[in-house]
């Protein structure tokens, strides 16, 4: 992958991670659980929501009633071409007049009362309303065949008629019913802030390590080592499950436990690094022309260490992508909170498998993949300019 | 014997660590431990009463020192789930948990080794491309999702392997069918975490094989008339066997933690799934046990590969020799 193709990606992500939030309905329930997608098994009928709204005028009170004539409506027409939807519904508010339905084979006034709507074709009320027995099945009464449907509001106010079937959205819809498309797109973030966040903390937690290790040296240097080296020898993921479980499931609490747990590669570079400059001819120049400490570690020291520790960030990263993915898909990850992980962790649980249900396993996963790639490569990238050497072949 | 010592010496400080951190990581959480388990509706002295039972109301310092003792002596106290002791839960599955681990482990470094090196001799190859795309795999694929399409491929779709367990229910009579009937059971897992492992080995020594390579030893053995296998396997390969050896070491602990992973997709009988229902359960001394069984079962093998590290490194020797 070319350096401009991996900034490309990252852009587009971030771009992504900043306008998800901002989708409407953040969780609201979209359509029958397992919804596939719309573009997939054209037969099936895709979940339609058709919306009628009137706004009364003020003189309507003072209007004689014997004038029906004069009201306005709003009519929303409908090819359907489908069997009869698994569930109707209507919801919202009538001012006055009524809600029409009119099939190929008849007319059904849906409502008639003024009032707040909240009907469902499976409701026996709403049957018997309709002069339909108990038992029928009304989906079936209401979407008779084929052709053209209307949808009529005269009168006024605000009606959603919810027709579900079994097609939504770009990715279909999770075990809720939600758009899986959107949570997919909203997962993006946490993915990036515990990427960047933990890798950056860690990145300047091993710097500071590293340089405190390789110029101190001494007493400091053995102990720092030696914490990196145990440090080294500590499985991560029992631990962040554990910090999880007692300390609380919030994102925060994961970056800080996962950059203490990866400093050290960081720190182990940097000390190197620190200790073939400590005794380099400049900076014994720079010692002898009386440069103090501080000025050569952040004049000096820092700046040549600055290339390499953007790759150690960038090369960094997918490991915290992947141990957040991990935490998230054994449940240890906010609930609240949509991240890949958990949707995969979600897919795993609420039997995504038995349903066929690939769009709620696929894209989180191949998007933890594609994010985890686009920092490797960038990172390579930033590593050969921050060291030539690297691009040489043997 | 002074390097073998030393060896031991940073084992002792990594479970030294572990246990504090253990200790403490249940100690500084949020709110009182007690009334997790507690019905609100409790008298303060039956508070109290619990908070002795469990040596809660001693000092910090003297739990502490209860405490390590206690881990020491593998003494975990009663789980919370199930009444249980919880050694007497853990055993069996650390026992699990160590044959999936040890396999998938000794598996994945020798097909990656075995690649690398092919690598490294035929660059350009299509074993090249191979390893430079697993490695990439390795690193960039969520363990989870590889094995719950492997899961779904070969256990589901095409029913190859069974979808859970470590063994049927109920088990096959008879020894070698019970055995069989494990094997079975553990194929897919292993299989999974060998795919899943083999090509960051298989990167990591083709790129030192590479460097090895291309030494003036090598040459020279080359013109000393050798075989092409002993130069390539007692030659370039002995040169970097300790730097492998070291990356066997730093492997350990990610692969204990892909163990908690896979032992979860596959609902396998093991310590990390115990780890993760203890966790959901709030069972903190099921969970803390779990932790330090892991965190033992990774310094051992630390340890191990330590030794061969003795072994194998000369220079490391010769030091231990003075």
């Amino acid at each position: 992958m070319k350096l401009r193709l991996g900034v490309i990606c990252l852009a587009l992500l971030v771009f992504l991670a900043v306008w998800g939030p901002g989708l409407p309905e953040k969780d609201g329930i979209k359509a029958p659980p397992y919804s596939k997608p719309w573009w997939l098994s054209r037969d099936i009928a895709s979940t339609v929501v058709l919306y009628a709204s009137v706004t009364s005028p003020e003189l309507v009170e003072e209007l004689p009633e014997w004038l029906p004539a004069l009201t306005s409506s709003e009519t929303v027409a409908l090819e359907w071409e489908y069997e009869p939807p698994a569930r109707v519904s209507l919801t919202g508010r009538l001012d006055h007049g009524f809600v029409g339905w009119t099939t190929p084979r008849g007319r059904f006034v849906l409502a008639g009362k003024p009032g707040e709507l909240d009907l469902d074709a499976r409701d026996i009320p709403f049957k018997r309303a309709l002069g339909v027995r108990p038992f029928d099945d009304l989906t079936s009464i209401l979407f008779p065949s084929r052709g053209s449907y209307v949808l009529s509001l005269v009168g006024g106010g605000e009606i959603t008629m919810k027709i579900e079937g079994g097609r939504w959205g770009w990715l279909g819809t999770d075990h809720r019913g939600r758009d899986a498309a959107v949570l997919f797109i909203r997962g993006i973030r946490v993915s990036l802030i515990v990427g960047i966040a933990a890798t950056l903390i860690a990145t300047f937690l091993g710097l500071s390590m590293g340089l405190l290790s390789g110029y101190a040296g001494g007493l400091t240097d053995t102990l720092i080592m030696r914490a990196v080296d145990v440090l080294l020898s500590i499985p991560t993921l029992p631990v962040l499950m554990i910090a999880a479980g007692m300390w609380g499931k919030g994102l925060w609490n994961l970056v800080f436990v996962l950059s203490a747990f990866s400093w050290m590669g960081t720190a182990r570079t940097v000390r190197s690094m620190t200790l073939s400059l400590r005794d380099a001819p400049w900076v014994e120049n720079l010692r002898a022309i009386g440069a103090r400490r501080n000025y050569i570690l952040f004049r000096h020291l820092i700046p040549e260490a600055m290339p390499l520790l953007l790759a150690n960030v960038a090369l960094g990263v997918p490991g915290a992508i992947l141990a957040e993915a991990g935490l998230a898909f054994l449940g240890l990850s906010d609930p609240r909170v949509p991240s890949w992980g958990r949707m995969l962790h979600e897919a795993y649980a609420f039997g995504a498998f038995t349903s066929g249900a690939w769009w709620v396993i696929l894209p989180p996963g191949l998007g933890i993949s594609m994010i985890c790639l686009t920092f490797m490569s960038l990172g390579r990238k930033l590593e050969e300019r921050a060291d030539p050497r690297l691009t040489q072949k043997n | 014997m002074n390097a073998f010592l030393k060896r031991v010496g940073g084992s002792i400080a990594v479970l030294a660590v572990v246990l504090a951190l253990n200790f403490f990581i249940f100690r500084i959480m949020p709110g009182d431990p007690l009334t997790g388990i507690m019905d609100p509706r409790f008298s303060p002295e039956a508070k109290q009463q619990l908070a002795e039972q469990w040596g809660l109301d001693k000092p910090m310092a003297e739990q502490f020192v209860v405490y390590i003792k206690e881990m020491l002596s593998f003494r975990f106290g009663l789980s919370m789930m199930t009444g249980q002791p919880v050694w007497d839960e853990l055993r069996s599955r650390a026992a699990n948990t160590a044959a999936l681990l040890f396999p998938a482990l000794l598996l994945s470094a020798a097909l990656g080794i075995w690649l690398g090196v092919k690598a490294a001799l035929n660059r350009g190859s299509k074993t090249e491309r191979l390893v430079l795309t697993s490695g990439a795999v390795s690193f960039s694929f969520p363990s989870f999702f590889v094995q719950l399409l492997l899961l779904l491929c070969f256990a589901y779709l095409w029913p190859l392997f069974p979808l859970r367990g470590t063994s049927s229910v109920p088990p096959p009579a008879g020894g070698v069918k019970a055995f069989f009937d494990y094997l079975w059971h553990l194929t897919l897992p292993l299989f999974s975490l060998v795919f899943l492992s083999f090509g960051g080995w298989a990167l990591y020594v083709r790129n030192m094989m590479v460097k090895a390579l291309g030494e003036d030893y090598v040459l020279m053995a080359r013109a000393r008339g050798l075989s092409h296998r002993r130069v390539v396997w007692n030659h370039a390969f002995r040169s970097i066997l300790p730097p492998v050896l070291t990356l066997l070491l730093l492997a350990l602990p990610g692969v204990v933690s892909g163990a908690v992973i896979t032992e979860t997709v596959f609902s396998l009988h093991g310590a990390g799934r115990f780890l993760l229902e203890a966790i959901n359960s709030h069972d903190y001394p099921s969970a803390g046990a779990a932790f330090f069984l892991l965190a033992l079962l990774t310094v051992g093998c630390n340890l191990l590969a330590d030794l061969l590290y003795v072994l194998v490194d000369p220079r490391v020797r010769r030091e231990g020799a003075h």
